[in-house]
């Protein structure tokens, strides 16, 4: 390549490598007292619950939100003192209070929890309804399949539950659905409390009789559905439950779990189908867990002996690791990336700027699409990989380049050493990357949340590597050794002295 | 003379036998250590609205009061957050803010509660003398929480684990040999192994994720150090020096040819692992620095174990060649024969 093409080259790929930092990395305000912020592409990027920053003006990407599950019979301690301040006569107060009894942290009411006795404990009865809705709880929760779900018992009878933000798009109604406990009936009329029962039709049948169960799919369209399958009994019940359905009528079919309506499907004619495809305002997510909450209430043979709970209050964490957790590692990569850049600069003189400019692009090009990708997001896993991945290809092309240097040691022109150097090197570079894209793909593919996460970016890290090794570092090298006149001093590569005989 | 490493296969095997064999039972008693997850805890939780939020220096005095109680009651804060309360439905803040002070499991419950009720008797008199706000409402309330595990996540990550490497391997096989490919399989789960045991041994707090991962980081380092070496073998095999030696010395010259880049990788690596983990806040730090184990784990299996395994292992596969070789009559012998 002539030497005016290959500053032309060096002059676009510097302009370009400037402009991706720029928006990749700087973050500022501006405007009237800073009321703009301009967002980089790292800083816009998700994070998960363990880390977190702040973003625009006062957004915050990371964290999540808790809440808390309280059975019915249970209040908090605050819950009870509120209520009981709330009492403006003595006898009311006294009234209220011989109700509860103090148990732990918490206040149980007597007659809903402790049973008609005098005991103070809770009854036998309600310690397997309350292990029936931990269990049913805990498998919503499990279903979710998102890193940084949490899920825990507090004060022994009630439920606490985590959920992170950023990953996720609809976790209030995640808590929200989640609770709803009891079990499965379609209604059928103009209110939910006042509808009357359809399924299950008859007392000798249950409502699995009826439902298959329910799922949730997107069209090609983009529109989610809950989709609810019907068994041949239940198609009947609900095509004659709906015979005389017209666009006027303002009948509502009513999906409900215990008390609560699930899904409202305004029925305008007589529904005789298998599978009921109900779009709403749902996103793949929504739907799914709607759709978990179904089948859970369905499939368990105990869901009528749940208590019903009520969702107490809700709190948003920021970064759980600590609000400067995030910049820290950034600091952390910042100092490995002068030490890699120390390092190719001592071994390899301006050979070294081949291989930032191509590590510069490398590293870009994963930030965004870490950004992009919707399921990728930055964690304390990812970044270990995305660091594995960097090591990965370092490692390579210093391979390659040690292969360039013992060819040029040996007598070869420069461009026989490079060109001799890759042709060695191509297999071992195709090895290396395929073997560990392989495994970090298939990883990914079976595994969930962190390891899934981590394996993904890692195959990612890894097959940029693979491309910004073989091709791009060649290039840069390429170009760059062009406008050299010492190609040797160029890459600190040095002849083997040949002793003379005479 | 000093026995060559890669003649200590005994020793090898002795070594990970004793340190698997350890930490399968302490697993199986102990479990890992995770106590860094704070799955189980008991804390103590002071909710005020946004009376003592907006009035200066009260939160500052609020946290000073709290933070001076627990160390006059004798209790050591092991987690501190202040979260936002939001609207269940709608997601915005309702301006309450909670402050969560958190202590080991171990603590008493009589210790904790004694704390509360100190806590509760401390704000009540500091709302009244004025140092808090008079129209604020805090609350003191103590709580104990039980984390659950989904177990799912832990057995899916294993079985991905276990097939990507069987995949890897298999290519290995392919390029390599069998001989290698059985080689580094081993290898690898030697160094999974080691990995695990090492930390079930130790005890060294982890998130109930993080001994997948750490597994997963051994199996990619060991896969990456023996690809290397067997890089080198294929290409040192093709010199016509390798091929009067024994397969030990073959292994062995092999190995210290691939041994610069190997202790450049495992450096580069652990260098790496240290500057992020040491910059690292506690939480991070914690995760980081562990990784330094299955890199150490993984360095001992394909530099000390694998090429020792290796030596047998090729050995016999270059035995079973000579044989097809010497019982192999040739096509041309065997058509000659048929006209015969």
């Amino acid at each position: 390549m002539g030497k005016i093409k290959s500053a032309i080259c060096i002059a676009l790929f510097t302009l370009l490598i400037a402009a991706l930092c720029f928006v990749c990395t700087v973050s500022f305000s501006y405007g009237t007292n800073d009321l703009h912020t301009f967002n980089s592409i790292l800083r816009m990027t998700a994070k998960d619950a363990d880390l977190g920053a702040p973003y625009g003006s006062d957004g915050y990407l990371g964290g999540g939100y808790s809440a808390v599950y309280y059975p019915e019979g249970v209040i908090s301690e605050k819950v009870f003192e509120d209520n009981y301040a709330s009492y403006l006569e003595q006898e009311e107060k006294d009234e209220y209070a011989a109700k509860y009894v103090k148990y732990g942290n918490l206040y149980l009411e007597k007659d809903e929890v402790c049973g008609t006795g005098d005991s103070n404990e809770p009854s036998d009865a309600f310690k397997t309804e309350f292990s029936n809705t931990v269990a049913l709880l805990e498998k919503r929760f499990a279903a979710i399949k998102k890193d940084g779900v949490r899920f825990e018992i507090r004060d022994e009878y009630t439920v606490g539950a985590f959920l992170p933000k950023d990953l996720m798009t609809n976790e209030l109604y995640a808590f929200v659905c989640n609770a709803y406990m009891g079990e499965v009936t379609v209604r059928y009329g103009t209110a939910a409390d006042s509808a009357s029962t359809v399924l299950p039709a008859r007392t000798n049948k249950t409502i699995r009789d009826y439902l298959k169960g329910a799922s949730s799919r997107t069209a090609a369209d983009g529109t989610v559905y809950v989709v609810i399958n019907f068994t041949s009994l239940g198609r009947e019940e609900i095509a004659a439950a709906t015979a005389e359905a017209s666009s006027g009528s303002g009948n509502t079919l009513y999906f409900m779990i215990g008390e609560n309506s699930v899904i409202p499907l305004s029925v305008s004619e007589a529904l005789d189908q298998s599978s009921l495809y109900i779009s709403g305002s749902y996103s793949a997510e929504s739907a799914k867990i709607c759709a978990e909450a179904i089948n859970t209430a369905l499939r368990y043979e105990f869901s009528e002996d749940t208590l019903e709970l009520t969702l107490g209050e809700s709190y948003f964490h920021e970064a759980l690791y600590g609000s400067n957790a995030l910049y820290a590692m950034y600091i952390a990569y910042g100092i490995c990336f002068v030490a890699m850049a120390a390092f190719f600069f001592v071994r390899y003189r301006r050979l070294a700027f081949a291989h930032l400019y191509s590590y510069l692009i490398f590293l870009f090009v994963m930030i965004l699409c870490v950004w992009s990708i919707p399921f990728a997001y930055i964690s304390t896993e990812t970044f270990l990989a995305f660091m594995l991945a960097s090591l990965v290809f370092c490692v390579c092309n210093a391979f390659v380049f040690e292969k360039a240097r013992g060819e040029y040691a040996l007598g070869k022109t420069i461009s026989s050493s490079v060109k001799n150097a890759y042709k060695r090197s191509m297999w071992h570079l195709i090895d290396v990357h395929l073997v560990l894209a392989a495994l970090s793909f298939i990883v990914y593919g079976i595994a969930l949340t962190n390891l899934s996460a981590f394996a993904f970016v890692f195959g990612l890290g890894v097959v940029f590597s693979g491309l910004a090794t073989i091709g791009l570092t060649r290039f840069m090298w390429a170009i760059m050794i062009a406008c050299s006149k010492n190609k040797g001093a160029f890459c600190n590569f040095k002849r083997e002295e040949v002793e003379d005989d005479d | 003379m000093t026995k060559r490493p890669v003649k200590l296969l005994s020793v090898w095997i002795a070594i990970s036998s004793v340190i698997i064999i350890a930490g399968i039972v302490l697993f199986c008693l102990l479990g890992f250590n995770r106590s860094a997850e704070k799955t189980d805890y008991k804390s103590v939780e002071v909710q005020y609205d946004v009376v003592t939020d907006i009035t200066t220096d009260a939160v500052d005095t609020l946290k000073k009061t709290c933070n001076d109680t627990f160390k006059a009651q004798g209790l050591k804060v092991t987690a501190f957050e202040a979260v936002k309360e939001v609207d269940s439905n709608s997601g915005s803040e309702t301006g309450n803010i909670k402050l969560v002070y958190s202590f080991s499991p171990s603590v008493s419950d009589e210790a904790i509660q004694a704390a509360g009720s100190a806590l509760k008797t401390v704000v009540s008199e500091a709302l009244k003398d004025g140092r808090l706000p008079s129209s604020a409402e805090i609350f003191v309330n103590v709580h104990a929480g039980e984390g659950r595990t989904f177990y799912e996540a832990i057995w899916r990550g294993a079985v991905g684990l276990a097939v990507g490497a069987v995949v890897a391997f298999v290519y290995i096989g392919v390029r390599f040999g069998v001989a290698a490919a059985l080689t580094g399989l081993t290898n690898g789960v030697n160094a999974v192994l080691l990995t695990l045991a090492f930390f079930a041994i130790t005890r060294i707090p982890v998130y109930a994720f993080a001994p997948l991962l750490f597994a997963a980081v051994a199996a990619i380092v060991s896969l990456l150090i023996w690809l290397l070496q067997c890089m080198k073998m294929r290409e040192n095999f093709k010199d016509p020096s390798y091929a009067a030696l024994s397969a030990d010395d073959a292994v062995e010259q092999s190995s210290r040819t691939a041994r610069k880049y190997v202790i450049g990788v495992v450096i580069a690596l652990a260098v790496v692992l240290a500057v992020c983990g040491g910059f690292a806040t506690a939480g991070v730090r914690l995760f980081l620095l562990s990784a330094l184990i299955p890199v150490a784990a993984a360095s001992y299996s394909s530099i000390f174990f694998g090429p020792a395994l290796h030596v047998p292992v090729k050995a016999a596969f270059d035995r079973m060649k000579a044989n097809r070789k010497k019982n192999y009559a040739g096509k041309p012998k065997a058509e000659k024969e048929n006209k015969d």
